[in-house]
C-alpha cells in the first residue's frame, strides 16, 4: 500500500535562511527574477508562478517581549483539497495516492478556478504560458524515494518528511515537548476543514495560527460548494427537465397553428 | 421571396444570429469546464486550453452584439397594461388556448421577459465572466462571488434559451423562417401578434 | 573555535554574543539547534539588534554596539562575588594565583604605565613577579592582595549589575537573568559556549573583548570541555585557513614575521621563543625553532643550510616598529608611497572604512592586479564616479585615472581542488568538479605564472634584493601550475633523511632535515596519505568528534586545550562528558593537548603557554592586561566608568583629510554594519539566487524613531557620517529597541552591507559611512558601532 507522505515545519526551529526557498527553485528549474522590497526580511511579498516556497516573516510584540515569526509557506497538500474541487479539466489536478496534490500541466487549462478555490491562496497563474504553479512536493523525488528539495536544504532540521502517522506522532511529541517547557498553546496545525493536510506545522502557538500567516480555520470556499453543489443540481434539472418537458409538451400540445391561411 | 410581410430586417436578423452563434459557443464551451461530466465538449472545441480561451471571447462578443440588440429593441420590449394580463395567462397560452389572450404586439409578453432576463443574465455573466477571465489582477473577494454567480446566470440564460428554441422552432411555425428570411405571412401575423398587424401593417 | 561546530552540541548554555549564527552560519547553527533539542540547552543572544538568531532564542538580551566587555565584565563580577565559578579550575587551570609586580594598578581610564605624551604604556608593573628561581610566584590559595585572582576581583567590582544596565542599555532584570542562565556553567557538570563573529571583532577593543569572554569561560571551567571553548565562527569558507597561512605580520603558523632589527636567525629565534615561566610548563611554543628552521627549509630547499642560517637572511624583513596593515596602506597609497597593488580574493574598495579613501589610494598606483571571479568594485574603482557620482563626487574621471588595472579570470571554488580549513579547524579536502571556465585560471596556476616571470625578468634584468625571489625553492611537477596535492604535501613536512610525510610536528627539527611550510598543518598528509579527505563517521567518544573525518589542526585535535577538561589528578571535571582520559600509560580519547604518554600531573594543562596555565592576566595585550571597557572611537554617550577616557587608548585612529570623527552632537544615532543570511560579502550579488532573495539595499530603521522622523517603510532615507552617506528605502521595525542609556535615548540605525556600484543588484556601500579606527592587537576595523545621522529624502 502506498504511504501518505507528510512535510512536517517545526515553526520553533526555523531560522529564515531560504536555503528551501533556492533549493525549491533549482530543483524544479524556476527561473530567478529579482525580489521586490515589501518592508520586511521577505524575498516578496507573495508566491508567484516561479517562487513556490515563501518564508514570511512577521515581527509581533508579545507580553514576554518581541517575537519574529518565520514561517514557510507553499501547498498545504489538503486532504480535500479545494483546487481539485475547482478545477475543471480533468487530471490537471490530481490527487495522488501519496497525498500529493500535484498539478499536471499539459491538462491545465489556466482558467485560475483552482487559486479561488484554494483556502490557502496557493496557485499561481503564469500569463505568458497560461499554466498555474505551485509546489509539488517533489513528486518526482519522492517518486524515487527522495526527500522533497527544501527537506534536503534545511540546516536545522526544522523540515522534515515522513509517512503520516509518524510524522504526526513526531508533531505531537514535538508540541508535548514545548507544551512542558512553558509554552501552554502549542500544537499542531492540521485542519480538519480541508481534511487535514499533509504539510504539518508545530507551532508554538497554535491559538494563533495567523501569526504564522496560516488561516485558522480554512476550509473549501463556500462559492465553490455552492457551484459545485445546488448550482449544478439547479442546471441539470432546468437542462433536462427544459428539453424533456419541450419534448413532451409538444407531443401533448403541438404547434400552435395559424387560424386563417392568407391568399 | 418578397412576398409575405416584413417581421424583421436584415439588421435584426444578423444580430439575432451573431448572438445565438457567441451564445451557444459560449454556452457549450461553458458547459465544458462548467462538469467534468461534459468536458468531452472541449475536445469538440479544440482541446481544453482553446476552450479556455475562446469562451471568454465568445462570451465578450455576445455581450456586446447583445448591446446592439438592446438598443435596437429594448424600446419595443416595454412591458403594458396587456403584456401583464398575457403572464398571468401564460399558463393558457403554454396549452395553446390562445384564445383567451390579450393580443400580443410584435413581440408577445413571453418573448419580452425573455429578453429582459436574457439582458440581465448577460450582464451579469459579462461582469463576473471579466473576473473569471484574469483571475491574476482581481481580488479573491470578486473571484469568489464569480465562481458561483457566473455559473448559476449562465444555467438562467441556457435554460431560458432551450425554451426560446423550442418555441422558435416547434411550436411557432414560421418564426425560424422569419429569422431566416425576415419575412412571415399575413395569417402568420394575424396569429400570433394580432395586435401588430392592426397597428402597424394595415 | 577552540572546539568546533560539533561540539556545539554538547552544550547546555549558549552565549551567542558579537555574532549571529543562524543568519551567518545556518548550517553550522543546526548543532545549535542539537543542542537545545537533545540536551535542552539555552540559548542566550545579546545583540543590539534582535537577529534571526534571537528570534530562535530562550532569552533575548539587547546591548548597545561596543559595550560587550562591560557585559561580561559584569559577568565576572556576578560570578566572583556570588562565588559561581568553577573554582578548583580557576585555582589548577590559570594564572589566578600568580603575583603580579608591585605597583600594577589602574585608575581614571588607563592602566599603570601610561605615557600620556606618547600614548603608549611601560608595561614593567604589567609582569610577573618572578622568583630567584626565575620562576612566577604563585599564591595557590588565591588570596594574596596581588594575584591575579584577587586583582580581577578588584578590578571588575566596579562593573555591577546598575553599571551594566546604564552603559549597555538592558535592563538590570535582563542583565540578571542572562547572568543566571550563563552562570549555570559554573557547576562542574555543566558546559557552556561562546559563539562570536565579527559583532566582537570589529570593535576598537576587540581583542580585549575576546579576552574577556575567555576569562569569563575559564572562570566557568569551560575551557577545553566539551560544549564549551570559546568560538569564533569564521565568515569566509577558507579564512581561517588564510589566518593560518600568514599575514602581513605573520608567516605560517602563527610565527612572528622578521623584523629588520633581528639580524640574524639566532636573534629572531632568541626574540620570538618564550621562556617556561613555571617549573612545569612545557612551554611548546619552545620549540619555535623547529618549527621556523623547517619553514625555511621549505622555502629555500638545498640552499637553505646551517652554514647561510637556513636562508633566514633572504627572507624579507619588515623595519621594527613598522605597521603595514590594512588600517596604513591605503595611506600610504595615497601618499604616493607604493607602486602597485595585487588584489586577490579581496575586493578593498568594498571591504575598507572610508570607501572614498579606497578609491582615492587606488588611483595613485601605477598598477593594480586583480584576480578574480567577477568584476568587482576595486578591479572598477575607475567607473566609481561614473556608476556612484552621488556617493564619490571627488573620484576621478577615468580618464584622468592613470592607474592600470589587470582583471586576471581566476575559478572558483568548485573548479579548484585543495583544502577549505573551517570553523572547527578542520582541513577538508575536496576535489576539482569543472574546468575554469574560458581564459580563467586557478589560483596557483596565476601565481606561479606572475611568481616565475617577475623571477625571470630579474635574472635578465637585475633589480633590488633580488634574493627573495631567486633563492625560492620551486621543483614542483609543473612548476607554472603545481598540482595542490604536491603543495600540501610540502606543507605537511617531509623528513630529508628518509624522503618520507612526517606524521606530525613532533618529528620536526631544527637542524634543517625537516621541511614543513606551516608547522601547525604538519601531519595532515603523512605516509598514509592525505587525512583531509578522509569522510569516515566513526564517533568512539561519542561527543562528535568524528576524528576520521577530515583533518584537524593542529595534530587531529578536535578540541583544544582539552586537557583542562580533567584536573590536576587527572580526573575529569564531568565524566558524562571527558573527551580524554588517562589510562595510567597513555591519554585516550581525543588526541591530547599534552603529551600522549605524560602522567597527568607532569604538565600543566595549557601546553602552549610559558604558564603552563591558561591566563585570565594577559599582558601581552597592549592596552591592558585585564579588558576594560571603552566606548566605540565614535559614541553618543560618555564613557560612565571613566569620561576622561572614552575609548581604546591605544586605538588606531587615523585622521586626516577625509578621514575625520564625528561627534554626538551632529550625529546622533549609532550606526551599525551587517551581513544578512541572503548574501555573502559583496560576491553573491553577482549571482542569480542570492541577487533574487535580498535584491535591495534597505537600512534598518527603530519604530519610535521612523515615528519621530516621519518615516514609513519603503521611504527613501539619507544616513550620513562624518566620511560620507548613503541612500536607501527604510524598513521600519520593532527589533532595533531604542535603550536608555544614562537617562537618554539612543537608537541603532542598521545598514546591511551586501551591495555596491558593480554587479546584478546595485546600492550604496556602507563603508562610505564607516571610520578608519582600528583595534590595535588586530588591525580590525570598528565596522560596528560608529556614529550617524538619519533623514528622509
Amino acid at each position: 500500500m502506498t504511504q501518505t507522505v507528510v512535510k512536517l515545519i517545526d515553526t520553533t526551529l526555523c531560522i529564515g535562511c531560504k536555503a528551501c526557498e533556492v533549493a525549491c527553485q533549482e530543483w524544479n528549474d524556476q527561473e530567478f527574477t529579482l525580489g521586490t522590497f515589501g518592508g520586511t526580511y521577505q524575498t516578496m511579498p507573495d508566491l508567484a508562478p516561479n517562487f513556490w516556497n515563501l518564508i514570511k516573516f512577521n515581527e509581533r510584540e508579545t507580553d514576554g517581549g518581541l517575537s519574529w515569526l518565520m514561517s514557510k509557506y507553499q501547498c498545504m497538500h489538503c486532504g480535500d483539497p479545494g483546487c481539485l474541487r475547482a478545477c475543471p479539466a480533468p487530471g490537471a489536478i490530481v490527487q495522488a495516492k501519496n497525498g500529493i496534490v500535484d498539478f499536471v500541466s499539459d491538462h491545465c487549462i489556466g482558467c485560475g478556478y483552482c487559486i479561488t478555490g484554494c483556502p490557502f491562496d496557493v496557485p499561481r497563474l503564469l500569463p505568458e504560458s497560461k499554466k498555474v504553479y505551485k509546489c509539488t512536493l517533489c513528486s518526482d523525488r519522492v517518486a524515487v524515494g527522495l526527500e522533497p528539495a527544501c527537506i534536503k536544504s534545511c540546516p536545522t532540521n526544522c523540515l522534515t518528511f515522513g509517512e503520516r502517522t509518524e510524522m504526526l506522532r513526531v508533531a505531537e511529541t514535538r508540541a508535548g515537548v514545548l507544551k512542558q517547557d512553558g509554552h501552554a498553546q502549542a500544537g499542531v496545525y492540521n485542519p480538519v476543514g480541508v481534511g487535514g493536510t499533509n504539510v504539518l506545522y508545530v507551532l508554538k502557538d497554535a491559538s494563533d495560527p495567523a501569526a504564522y500567516g496560516l488561516p485558522a480555520d480554512p476550509t473549501i470556499p463556500l462559492s465553490v460548494r455552492l457551484w459545485k453543489g445546488p448550482v449544478k443540481w439547479l442546471g441539470t434539472m432546468l437542462f433536462a427537465g427544459g428539453v424533456l418537458g419541450s419534448f413532451f409538451h409538444y407531443l401533448k400540445f403541438g404547434p400552435k397553428e395559424e387560424e386563417a391561411p392568407e391568399e | 421571396m418578397t412576398t409575405g410581410l416584413a417581421r424583421y430586417d436584415f439588421a435584426e436578423r444578423a444580430i439575432h444570429w451573431l448572438s445565438a452563434l457567441s451564445f451557444l459557443y459560449a454556452a457549450f464551451t461553458g458547459l465544458a469546464m462548467w462538469s467534468h461530466k461534459l468536458y468531452w465538449l472541449a475536445g469538440v472545441f479544440g482541446g481544453g486550453n482553446a476552450t479556455r480561451f475562446a469562451h471568454p471571447w465568445a462570451g465578450l462578443i455576445f455581450a456586446l452584439v447583445l448591446g446592439f440588440m438592446f438598443r435596437r429593441w429594448a424600446g419595443q420590449m416595454r412591458l403594458d397594461r396587456e403584456d401583464r394580463v398575457w403572464l398571468r395567462k401564460s399558463h393558457q397560452y403554454a396549452m395553446n388556448q390562445d384564445e383567451g389572450m390579450p393580443e400580443a404586439g410584435r413581440f408577445n409578453a413571453g418573448q419580452k421577459m425573455l429578453f429582459w432576463l436574457q439582458s440581465v443574465a448577460a450582464v451579469a455573466l459579462l461582469a463576473t465572466g471579466v473576473v473569471l477571465w484574469f483571475p491574476e489582477w482581481m481580488p479573491r473577494f470578486l473571484r469568489l462571488v464569480a465562481i458561483s454567480l457566473h455559473p448559476l446566470a449562465a444555467v438562467l440564460a441556457i435554460a431560458l434559451i432551450i425554451l426560446h428554441i423550442y418555441m422558435g422552432t416547434a411550436v411557432i411555425p414560421g418564426a425560424f423562417r422569419a429569422m431566416i428570411h425576415g419575412r412571415v405571412t399575413s395569417g402568420w401575423v394575424k396569429a400570433h401578434h394580432p395586435k401588430w398587424f392592426r397597428l402597424t401593417l394595415r | 573555535m577552540t572546539n568546533g561546530w560539533t561540539d556545539v552540541a554538547n552544550a547546555d548554555v549558549i552565549l551567542v554574543m558579537g555574532g549571529n549564527p543562524a543568519e551567518n552560519h545556518p548550517v553550522g547553527f543546526r548543532f545549535v539547534m542539537e543542542a537545545r533539542l537533545k540536551r535542552k540547552a539555552k540559548l542566550v543572544c545579546v545583540d543590539p539588534r534582535f537577529t534571526r538568531t534571537a528570534a530562535v532564542a530562550d532569552l533575548y538580551v539587547p546591548i548597545r554596539s561596543g559595550t560587550d566587555i562591560a557585559f561580561l565584565g559584569g559577568l565576572i563580577h556576578r560570578a566572583v562575588s556570588t562565588g559561581k565559578y568553577q573554582a578548583d579550575y580557576v585555582r589548577q587551570h590559570t594564572n589566578a594565583g600568580f603575583l603580579i609586580q608591585e605597583g600594577f594598578g589602574f585608575a581614571d581610564g588607563h592602566f599603570t604605565g601610561w605615557n600620556a605624551e606618547k600614548k603608549s604604556y611601560d608595561k614593567s608593573t604589567w609582569q610577573y613577579e618572578l622568583g630567584p628561581d626565575g620562576f612566577a610566584k604563585v599564591d595557590p590559595s588565591l588570596e594574596h592582595p596581588r594575584c591575579v585572582f584577587q586583582l580581577m576581583r578588584q578590578h571588575y567590582a566596579r562593573y555591577t549589575a546598575e553599571k551594566v544596565s546604564d552603559i549597555c542599555g538592558c535592563t538590570v532584570a535582563e542583565f540578571e537573568r542572562a547572568a543566571d542562565e550563563i552562570l549555570v556553567a559554573h557547576a562542574a557538570n555543566k558546559s557552556g559556549t561562546v559563539l562570536y563573529a565579527l559583532g566582537w571583532t570589529q570593535h576598537s577593543h576587540a581583542v580585549q573583548l575576546i579576552h574577556a569572554a575567555a576569562m569569563v569561560q575559564l572562570l566557568m571551567g569551560n575551557i577545553g570541555m566539551p560544549g564549551g571553548g570559546v568560538n569564533a565562527q569564521r565568515g569566509h569558507a577558507n579564512i581561517q585557513g588564510s589566518t593560518d597561512m600568514g599575514a602581513w605580520n605573520m608567516l605560517p603558523g602563527y610565527l612572528k614575521i622578521p623584523r629588520a632589527n633581528l639580524t640574524s636567525l639566532d636573534e629572531y629565534l632568541h626574540a620570538n621563543t618564550p621562556k617556561a615561566l613555571r617549573p612545569d610548563a612545557m612551554n611548546y611554543w619552545g620549540n619555535t625553532p623547529k618549527f621556523m628552521v623547517s619553514l625555511l627549509k621549505a622555502y629555500y630547499g638545498a640552499d637553505a643550510t646551517a652554514g647561510n642560517q637556513f636562508g633566514y637572511q633572504w627572507l624579507p624583513k619588515i623595519a621594527e616598529g613598522a605597521n603595514h596593515s590594512w588600517a596604513y596602506f591605503f595611506d600610504h597609497m595615497t601618499e604616493g608611497k607604493i607602486d602597485g597593488l595585487i588584489s586577490w580574493g579581496m575586493n578593498p574598495v568594498a571591504n575598507g572604512p572610508n570607501t572614498k579613501k579606497m578609491l582615492m589610494g587606488l588611483a595613485k598606483l601605477k598598477w593594480m592586479i586583480v584576480a578574480e571571479v567577477f568584476e568587482t568594485e576595486t578591479a572598477g574603482f575607475w567607473k566609481a564616479k561614473e556608476l556612484a557620482e552621488k556617493y564619490y563626487p571627488q573620484a576621478g574621471d577615468a580618464a584622468s585615472i592613470q592607474t592600470e588595472v589587470f582583471l586576471l579570470p581566476a575559478s572558483c571554488f568548485a573548479e579548484k581542488d585543495g583544502a577549505f580549513v573551517n570553523s572547527s579547524r578542520w582541513l577538508q579536502w575536496k576535489e576539482t568538479n569543472l574546468e575554469p571556465p574560458g581564459d580563467a585560471k586557478r589560483d596557483q596556476e596565476i601565481m606561479s605564472r606572475l611568481f616565475l616571470k617577475i623571477r625571470e625578468l630579474y635574472e635578465k634584468e637585475g633589480g633590488t634584493a633580488p634574493e627573495p625571489l631567486r633563492m625560492m625553492k620551486w621543483d614542483y611537477a609543473t612548476p607554472y601550475a603545481p598540482s595542490l596535492t604536491e603543495v600540501t604535501r610540502e606543507v605537511s613536512g617531509r623528513d630529508l633523511s628518509t624522503g618520507k610525510q612526517v606524521s606530525g610536528f613532533g618529528e620536526l627539527k631544527d637542524d634543517g632535515s625537516t621541511v614543513s611550510g606551516c608547522w601547525i598543518y604538519s601531519g595532515s598528509y603523512p605516509e598514509s596519505g592525505n587525512l583531509m579527505a578522509r569522510k569516515g563517521q566513526d564517533d568512539p567518544t561519542g561527543l562528535g568528534l568524528f576524528p576520521n573525518y577530515s583533518w584537524s589542526w593542529p595534530a587531529n585535535r578536535r578540541i583544544l586545550y582539552n586537557r583542562a577538561s580533567l584536573d590536576t589528578a587527572g580526573k575529569p571535571w564531568d565524566e558524562t562528558r571527558a573527551p580524554l582520559r588517562w589510562d595510567g600509560l597513555r591519554w585516550k580519547g581525543d588526541v591530547p593537548d599534552y603529551k600522549a604518554d605524560a602522567k597527568p600531573s607532569q604538565y600543566g594543562s595549557f601546553v602552549m603557554l610559558p604558564e603552563g596555565v591558561a591566563r585570565l592576566f594577559a599582558p601581552e595585550l597592549v592596552e591592558g592586561p585585564f579588558p576594560e571597557h571603552y566606548e566605540p572611537a565614535e559614541s553618543p554617550v560618555e564613557n560612565a566608568l571613566h569620561p576622561e577616557v572614552s575609548f581604546n587608548p591605544m586605538a588606531w585612529v587615523i585622521q586626516g583629510a577625509g578621514d575625520q570623527l564625528g561627534v554626538a552632537k551632529d550625529y546622533p544615532y549609532v550606526g551599525i554594519s551587517y551581513r544578512l543570511t541572503e548574501h555573502f560579502h559583496y560576491w553573491t550579488k553577482n549571482t542569480a539566487a542570492s541577487a533574487q532573495l535580498q535584491s535591495n539595499f534597505f537600512v534598518e530603521v527603530p519604530e519610535a524613531l521612523a515615528k519621530e522622523k516621519n518615516i514609513a517603510s519603503g521611504d527613501i532615507v539619507r544616513v550620513t557620517s562624518a566620511r560620507g552617506k548613503v541612500e536607501g528605502p527604510a524598513l521600519v521595525t520593532k527589533r532595533l529597541r531604542p535603550l536608555k542609556i544614562s537617562g537618554r535615548t539612543v537608537y541603532h540605525v542598521g545598514l546591511p552591507i551586501h551591495w555596491g556600484f558593480i554587479g546584478r543588484i546595485h546600492g550604496p556601500l556602507i563603508n562610505n559611512l564607516t571610520a578608519s579606527v582600528y583595534d590595535p592587537n588586530s588591525g580590525t576595523p570598528e565596522y560596528k558601532g560608529f556614529l550617524v545621522n538619519l533623514e528622509k529624502v
